[in-house]
């Protein structure tokens, strides 16, 4: 009997065992996920982000299921159009609310963003180990695209995943070296190259757009003035200096005298399409508009074009940059979940595969632009494309930061006033001196009543 | 001689009448033409300057529209207008026919209030809107665009249906309660049959006004509402506009409108102008 009950005790056991061992083995076989899912922090988390349109993010959607299935988390990314996007943003920032949990931080918002305290603080998680590793290394974003995502006491608030370098291109080198010209190094240079070509197989000198308060502050400077007196820390703007109204008036009768009929009401597309097509010589512009010339299917100029650095002005020589930026609102319900979306999106890795996958070049992190592959696949026509657009966007940050105008909050409202004002003069409205006079007036004013104190 | 004289006199009127019908259909359909011929272009030849009028059409705008999230779109706004207009005409038209059987004294103050919500703009209410709706969840969605719709063609659907309902002689809706007909008989089967031009015309306006929207359906809609108007902004991209899908997106954008209107001309043209000449 004991035998027996030993045996069947025995056999008992043997059998719960196997039976034991047989469920967990279906259950395990039938439902994976959850025991996946546990070693996913992220699990389940639906995180959700927007941006304006960009290339950029398209490319990167191809890329997301691969970061879903890494960390478990659903992605649920809006893009819009660039004014639709910038007006949703503003409203949800500045009203507190929580709907996303990353965000683009665009550039022309940037300092107002950081400013009024909407945003994230990113130096916590960058300079906490458990949640970023050393190898993400956060000073490998170019210095000078990461200037408009910090405050005054140096905090970061935003990681930059495009930049924006001023160069110039110039499609019909054919025509100057037939007529003895050289690339033109200076303002001086330029109206001169300008006005020889213009009108020379039917081609204008040059080509711009509306969008005056980008193109036009580089001249300012470059003739010694700014848009304010001295920004960050003096923001009174200076728009009527002697070196602003010179400016005004040299790059008003640039537009007036060598440019294509209209060109005031020019988009970025009308412009580039121009150079594009060898119907204008020179747009001064970022790199991502200008290297299409080189390297687009579209351009009928790749072999007699050339794109290098913007002239420099009598005084200074300072082409614009910009970046755009990803960041995480102050008030985002997936805060850890975000930030592990931006380490990725912005990683080397990621940045690597779309220069190397996409051809898309305008990316700010330093090691990925002096790398020996992004150099091969940004040299054309024996033009060192990536060193060039790695130079002009670190400018900034070399000594004086002349993109601070930019990064002051008040710029908006100063940059439509410089926009009327540069209208007013390129249409023959009004002189230079009696535009920028009024000009000035006119963004005190609008600065004081949006409550600046001056 | 008299027919002499008639004759040139008569046809130098109709060559004028002609001249002017031509001008004024050029002023008014260019803006649409000038959209619709850019529809069937290529964004190359969009840009070309001077515009080239003579091209080899093609349907590639169209066609790529329906590739992306415009479609969606487009349902948005067909659901959010047709429902808002709906809704408005089945609170309004009967609000509409109380105030205008209704003889007291404070029928003028009502009147006046109900018009209020189109006194300001609707900035005004966009801001308020959006941080409700962000509370009750409202955001985002076709029932939230509904509503708001629905609240600004309210006024309109009362004040505009008030002086139809006038017109009809409440000695015809006597005469069916002697015969025996209820109210609701009475209303639905008398009243409502005689304003169906008013109610046309009402419905049109109602429906413009909630199709056309861009500003609430902007700022109180992201990517699961988002309407077509706001669709067509989207190819504003970046890193350039899709000048030929703008184009052709207007031109689809147009089209219900369009044939809404035309189905219920009949009753458009007589709604519109009933009480013209009357004192």
């Amino acid at each position: 009997m004991t035998k027996k009950n030993s045996s069947d005790k025995s056999a008992g056991l043997s059998r719960r065992t196997l039976l034991r061992a047989g469920a967990a083995t279906i259950g395990a076989a039938a439902f994976p996920m959850p025991v996946i899912a546990q070693t996913k922090p992220f699990a389940g988390v639906t995180l959700r982000g927007a941006s304006f349109q960009h290339r950029f993010f398209t490319l990167l959607q191809s890329y997301i299921p691969e970061f879903e299935a890494q960390t478990g988390m659903k992605v649920d990314l809006q893009l819009s159009a660039f004014p639709v996007y910038n007006q949703q943003a503003n409203l949800e920032l500045s009203s507190g609310g929580s709907a996303f949990d990353f965000v683009n931080v665009t550039f022309i918002l940037a300092a107002r963003w950081v400013a009024a305290g909407l945003l994230a603080n990113l130096d916590e998680f960058t300079g906490d180990p458990n949640l970023t590793p050393a190898e993400w290394k956060p000073k490998d974003f170019v210095e000078g695209a990461q200037v408009p995502y910090r405050d005054a006491k140096g905090a970061t608030y935003g990681y930059s995943w495009e930049g924006g370098a001023m160069v110039m291109g110039l499609s019909r080198m054919d025509l100057m070296e037939k007529k003895g010209l050289k690339i033109p190094k200076t303002f001086a240079e330029l109206q001169e190259v300008c006005a020889a070509i213009n009108g020379t197989d039917g081609v204008t000198g040059l080509v711009s757009f509306q969008l005056h308060h980008w193109c036009l502050p580089p001249y300012i400077q470059g003739f010694g003035g700014n848009i304010f007196r001295n920004p960050p820390t003096d923001i009174m703007p200076a728009l009527n200096s002697p070196e602003a109204v010179q400016a005004v008036e040299f790059y008003a009768n640039l537009l007036k005298n060598y440019a294509p009929k209209g060109v005031l009401t020019y988009t970025e597309d009308q412009a580039r399409q121009a150079l594009l097509t060898g119907r204008s010589n020179i747009f001064i512009h970022s790199s991502a508009w200008i290297t299409p010339i080189l390297m687009s299917g579209d351009s009928k100029v790749k072999d007699t074009s050339r794109v290098v650095r913007m002239p420099a002005g009598p005084v200074r020589d300072f082409p614009a940059a910009n970046s755009q930026g990803l960041g995480i609102p102050k008030n985002a319900k997936n805060k850890k979940a975000a930030w592990e979306f931006i380490k990725w999106a912005l990683s080397p890795e990621i940045s690597m595969r779309l220069v190397k996958e996409h051809g898309h070049s305008s990316v700010c992190r330093r090691s990925v632009i002096e790398s020996e592959e992004y150099r091969k696949l940004n040299t054309v026509n024996g033009q060192d494309l990536g060193a060039l657009y790695l130079e002009v966007l670190g400018l900034p940050a070399k000594g004086e930061n002349y993109m601070a105008y930019r990064t002051v909050k008040e710029f908006p409202i100063v940059g439509d006033v410089l926009n009327k004002a540069f209208e007013q003069v390129a249409t023959g409205q009004l002189p230079a001196q009696a535009a920028m006079n009024a000009a000035q007036e006119q963004a005190i004013a609008n600065m004081r009543r949006a409550g600046t104190a001056l | 001689m008299s027919d002499g004289i008639s004759g040139p006199i008569r046809r130098s009127a109709s060559v004028r009448r002609l001249v002017a019908i031509g001008v004024t259909l050029i002023v008014l359909l260019s803006p649409f033409l000038w959209l619709l011929q850019m529809s069937f272009k290529s964004n190359d030849l969009i840009l070309q300057f001077p515009p080239p009028l003579i091209f080899t059409p093609t349907l590639q705008n169209y066609a790529s529209l329906w590739q992306g999230a415009f479609p969606v779109s487009f349902v948005n706004s067909l659901m959010s207008a047709s429902f808002s207009t709906a809704l408005a005409l089945v609170l309004g038209v009967p609000a509409a026919y109380a105030l205008s059987r209704w003889a007291g004294r404070g029928k003028h103050a009502v009147s006046f209030a109900i018009l209020v919500t189109r006194m300001a703009p609707p900035i005004a209410f966009t801001i308020p809107f959006f941080l409700f709706y962000r509370w009750i969840g409202l955001l985002d969605t076709v029932t939230g665009l509904v509503l708001v719709y629905t609240s600004f063609n309210l006024p309109l659907v009362i004040w505009m249906m008030q002086p139809f309902f006038e017109t009809v002689p409440p000695s015809l809706e006597e005469a069916a309660l002697v015969d025996g007909a209820s109210t609701r008989v009475v209303f639905l089967q008398i009243v409502l049959p005689m304003v169906t031009p008013g109610i046309a015309a009402t419905a049109i306006l109602c429906f413009l006004y909630a199709w056309n929207d861009f500003f609430f359906a902007l700022i109180l809609t992201r990517t699961n509402a988002r309407t077509a108007p706001v669709a067509v902004v989207n190819f504003m991209n970046y890193e350039g506009w899709e000048w030929g899908k703008i184009a052709a997106g207007g031109s689809l954008v147009m089209a219900p409108v369009l044939i809404f209107s035309l189905a219920v001309r009949r009753y458009l043209v007589s709604g519109l102008t009933a009480g013209a000449v009357k004192g």
